[in-house]
């Protein structure tokens, strides 16, 4: 149950000016829009990294804006893609002279807003390149890789393209390679609880006591399987015999690993999960990178967790690793 | 009064009159929505009508240009896929409402473009489960109305059409938008999406009857 708020319909704005007040070192308002920006953007000669989405689903997408990583993020009303005025309004606000890449999960309303957004950004000669996050190996079959959903893959692309943005790569470049950390990205969850909006009295969809959906969607999507509750070395490999068994080809054996929790999940059940994960990779010949437990794409207060690999290269391994200063990841 | 004094009389009432029809059905679209969505589908289209109208208080230009500001600002308010589309179609039946007379054949031409223009983008087809399931039968037939009946009777005439396609909504599953993902569960619940469109046409009616009758 979402519990803070005073008007709903007010959810958005007021979590806008609350998070600017708090973290006011990485971002400030986009001056007439829903969203946040770099303290340094626009930055000359470097591309603008533009990602976004609805709320109730931070650290995504407000949490990763700051040097290293995006330039700004669009903020929609809880679970609703922004508008497309909204995310033209942040584009102009930090375009350099460099280009801007969209990044963002792959849903319907986002897609539509985004993409009208882009075509007015190219139409006063704005170059804007969009790259969608479809990481979540539930949401279509193998083949299908374009329809799928964007889900706490997200990170790991935003990262990337972060850095090569930094690093002063141009616009095709920086496409390209957040093009290929999602085409190695992948993420498997598991749910054992929904979640409620702000102002709701119920849950936006339940999962019954005593058991977990495989698969379950961050807005509630149904999953692919539904299943008593198991020990969390089971789960484990319910979650890695999902990813390995649709590993991108050339995978290589470094893996970046995200365990995510989705809000509701404790930290140290995640690790007890971990411990599991860690174990099941070595012995698949795998190599964990620079693992990360933690919450960093969430779903208001569902309870449950997802489990992402990225697979790495000499390519995109410098670019996990390259500083970055945000109010949810830094790294140096 | 001239044609297009009647027309923008016409798009002011409609607007002021949507807002109230959707504000007294604000519960019923959530609860459709809430089968396969977020449940937000109600409170949406009030955000959007509200800023549309407050759009349209600061604009004094012909019915067209009206119905742009209006599209702009209820997509913008409004957000996500349905906002967008909503927002789509009034915008482009604004551009397409000629200075003409306001009459059946403008009307028809004008709400074709915003037919095509929510297809175009929403990618969706007769059959999906969405609001192109009411507004597809109603251009249809509206435009198979006689080219000298008055736009209210025709209008009128058309309405049972969006009404029909709505409630057939009812036994189709989701195949666009995040519902889609749900596709079973949108079963047996009409679309809200094609629901809200059968009461934006009825405002019309409504609007049209006092101000051309």
């Amino acid at each position: 149950m979402t519990k803070l708020y005073n008007n709903p319909a007010d959810f958005r704005e007021e979590l806008i000016e609350g998070f600017v007040a708090a973290y006011g070192r990485f971002v400030r308002r986009v001056p007439d829009a829903s969203g946040v920006m770099a303290l340094d953007a626009p930055r000359p000669g470097k591309v603008a990294l533009v990602i976004g989405g609805g709320s109730g689903h931070y650290p995504a997408f407000c949490g990763y804006v700051g040097p290293g990583l995006a330039a700004a993020a669009v903020m929609g009303n809880v679970f609703a893609a922004p508008s497309a005025e909204q995310v033209y309004r942040v584009t102009k606000a930090v375009a350099g002279d460099a280009g801007v890449l969209y990044c963002y999960g792959n849903y319907s309303g986002d897609v539509l807003n985004f993409d009208m957004a882009e075509l007015r950004c190219q139409e006063e000669g704005i170059d804007v390149r969009t790259v969608r996050v479809t990481d979540d190996v539930a949401s279509a079959p193998r083949g299908q890789e374009d329809e799928r959903r964007g889900i706490a893959g997200d990170f790991f692309v935003f990262k990337i393209a972060g850095a090569a943005a930094a690093r002063g790569d141009s616009l095709d470049e920086v496409e390209r390679l957040a093009r290929k950390a999602n085409a190695r990205t992948r993420s498997f969850g598991v749910a054992f609880g929904g979640c409620t909006l702000p102002g709701q009295s119920a849950p936006l969809f339940t999962v019954e006591p005593g058991r977990m959906e495989l698969g379950l969607g961050v807005h509630g999507e149904p999953g692919v399987q539904s299943s008593h509750m198991r020990p969390a070395r089971e789960i484990a490999d319910l979650l890695l015999d999902a990813l390995l068994a649709d590993a991108p080809p050339d995978a290589g054996s470094t893996v970046a690993v995200l365990l995510n929790g989705l809000g509701a999940t404790q930290y140290e059940e995640m690790f007890v999960l971990y411990k599991d994960v860690h174990r099941r990779l070595l012995a698949e010949g795998l190599s964990p990178y620079k693992p990360i437990v933690n919450e960093m794409v969430t779903s208001l207060d569902m309870a449950g967790c997802s489990l992402t690999l990225c697979w790495l290269d000499e390519e995109l391994t410098p670019l996990l690793d390259a500083p970055c200063a945000s109010a949810a990841y830094i790294n140096c | 009064m001239g044609s297009s004094e009647i027309a923008v009389a016409v798009v002011r009432r409609w607007l002021a009159l949507a807002l109230e029809v959707i504000t007294a059905h604000e519960e019923e679209l959530g609860r459709l929505d809430a089968a396969a969505g977020d449940g937000d589908h109600g409170a949406t289209m009030v955000r959007g009508l509200r800023a549309a109208n407050a759009a349209v208080e600061k604009t004094s230009d012909g019915a067209g240009r009206l119905l742009i500001e209006a599209g702009a600002a209820f997509s913008d308010a409004s957000g996500g896929a349905s906002g967008a589309l909503i927002g789509a179609l009034l915008s482009s039946v604004g551009r397409a409402l000629s200075d003409g007379p306001f009459d059946t054949a403008t009307a028809t031409k004008a709400l074709q473009a915003g037919l095509s223009m929510v297809m175009r983008l929403g990618k969706a087809q007769p059959g999906d489960k969405t609001l192109v399931d009411a507004l597809k039968p109603f251009v249809d037939a509206l435009a198979a109305q006689p080219a000298d009946q008055p736009l209210p009777a025709a209008w009128r005439a058309a309405l049972p059409a969006a009404q029909a396609g709505a409630a057939a909504t009812r036994e189709m599953a989701a195949r666009r938008g995040r519902s889609a993902k749900l596709g079973e569960r949108s079963l047996g619940h009409a679309d809200p999406g094609a629901t809200s469109l059968v009461y934006l046409l009825q405002a019309m009616e409504m609007a049209l009857a006092e101000k051309c009758e």
